[in-house]
């Protein structure tokens, strides 16, 4: 049934970020275009709203995403829509893994889509020469101060990070949201406090979790290699235990608590 | 074969009121049920429990000798008072849904009772009105063969003419193993297909009858005797 509640939530989601992926998409050539032509005079100005144009179109898709997010778990499953799906035979988890698996891919695929129409719109021969430069000089730098092995820890670590912070991120929303349908009548109110809440606590916790770790190990984080062998992967534990607590609270109101208006 | 619905001391209570209050009730199967009671009597609080949409307090409630969850999901057929279906899909997009999601779903179904009420499978359900939603809703839930039908308010939003085509949807829709509950405060125009009547009042059921031991032992119809029950 995941399957089946993927392909709907796809369906739901594509006929909003397609369109703009495309505005994106043609925005980026004009825009390539326009840098290219040497304007004169008044027409001098088309260059600058070919550049408006696009800057907005990347802004607009970095905050659909988001909205995405949000506005998917809170309309399809807290108002009136949560009556369609949490009547189909599937478990209150699905739905959470459905919404979270397209959420991140959607993410994903926005911030990549993001890079590539960058790099479409400002990379010339010139200038590729000098990023592929710049990167190799930067990786070898940090080869020689990790050494191989602690390098390719780092790499790893990095992105297991990048992937679980990404998680993270869209599980506090999911679980303020959760919280928020508790307050009977004002439920989106109710997830914003939830979400502040939240947040709050889990800012305070790592930092008293920082300066506890600091302490213990004080010694050791004076050498680089503490970054892939304590910071890293202390961030990553911390982060998998959030995500945790947040799925499990989320799956036990809508199992428990649920409450629809 | 267990009854299709079986409830037990069954209690819900809300922050600030008791919505159910110790109920016991035994549902048979091949039954179409009035479930009857005046606003906030803790109609909608049931079937909000047969279909996991609230957990009891206290008390068990079964359906099929299931305690609510996916297992019971796929044998209730649920229309809700809500307009639940997303205002972006198109009609057909509705039934492909009902059909990749229910297998007792009936798609031919589904789009001859469209046919019927000359509904355009094409249309968005944005562009439609309230009363064309809830025909829509009706017709998707009616085109499942469950062994439980929860019907609240179907016949509410929609206008006499059409009344009567639900009425006659629900009647010739089911199979004869099934069930349908429904529930209403219109008795006048349902009392004809019922078989049975459940008087809920303030949380508590306060009658459980045959429509037939009504008429014989009363003598007056259930739209009579609801009168005089929730007497204000």
């Amino acid at each position: 049934m995941l399957g089946k509640l993927l392909k709907h939530e796809f369906k739901a989601t594509a006929r909003l970020l397609l369109p703009i992926y495309l505005v994106l998409f043609v925005l980026t050539i004009v825009d390539r275009i326009a840098l290219s032509i040497d304007f004169r005079g008044a027409l001098n100005v088309i260059p600058g709203f070919a550049t408006m144009a696009y800057v907005i179109s990347i802004v607009t898709i970095a905050v659909v995403s988001l909205v995405i997010i949000v506005l998917r778990f809170y309309k399809n499953l807290m108002t009136d829509e949560g009556y369609l799906m949490f009547t189909l035979p599937v478990k209150p988890s699905q739905l959470i893994n459905s919404k979270l698996l397209v959420s991140m891919f959607w993410n994903l695929v926005s911030f990549l889509l993001i890079i590539a129409s960058l790099l479409g719109v400002f990379l010339t021969r010139e200038r590729f020469g000098l990023l592929k430069d710049g990167i190799r000089m930067v990786l070898n730098e940090m080869g020689k101060e990790f050494g191989t092995f602690n390098m390719t820890l780092l790499t790893i670590e990095f992105i297991v990070l990048v992937i679980i912070a990404l998680i993270n991120n869209i599980l506090i929303i999911y679980a303020s949201i959760a919280v928020g349908q508790l307050f009977n009548g004002h439920k989106v109110l109710g997830s914003f406090a939830a979400y502040i809440g939240i947040s709050t606590v889990l800012q305070i916790v790592v930092t008293v979790a920082l300066i506890t770790l600091g302490a213990l190990f004080h010694k050791s984080f004076e050498e680089i290699s503490a970054l892939p062998q304590i910071v890293f992967p202390l961030t990553i534990g911390f982060t998998i235990i959030a995500n945790g607590l947040f799925y499990w609270g989320t799956n036990f109101i809508f199992n428990r608590k649920l409450n629809l208006e | 074969m267990s009854a299709i619905l079986e409830c037990k001391s069954l209690t819900k209570k809300f922050t600030t009121l008791t919505a159910l209050s110790n109920v016991n009730l035994t549902l048979e199967r091949g039954r179409i049920i009035g479930l009857l009671g005046p606003n906030g009597s803790g109609k909608t609080t049931m079937i909000k429990l047969i279909n996991g949409l609230l957990v009891p307090t206290s008390g068990t409630i079964l359906v099929d000798g299931k305690a609510p969850g996916t297992d019971t999901k796929k044998i209730v057929s649920y229309l809700p008072e809500k307009t639940y279906l997303p205002d972006w899909m198109k009609i057909s997009d509705t039934i492909e849904f009902f059909h990749d999601f229910y297998p007792d779903f009936d798609s031919k179904r589904a789009n001859e009772m469209l046919d019927r009420l000359h509904l355009d499978a094409s249309r968005r359900m944005k562009t439609l009105s309230k009363g064309t939603k809830e025909k829509v809703q009706l017709i998707l839930v009616m085109s499942r063969n469950a062994d439980l039908y929860c019907l609240d308010e179907p016949i509410g939003g929609v206008d006499p003419a059409a009344r009567d085509y639900i009425l006659n949807t629900i009647i010739s829709n089911y199979n004869e193993n099934a069930t349908v509950l429904i529930s209403t405060h219109l008795i006048a125009d349902i009392e004809k297909v019922l078989d049975e009547v459940v008087f809920i009042k303030d949380g508590t059921v306060t009658l459980h009858s045959s429509v037939e031991d009504i008429r014989t032992k009363e003598g007056k119809s259930v739209d009579t005797l609801f009168r005089e029950v929730f007497k204000c």
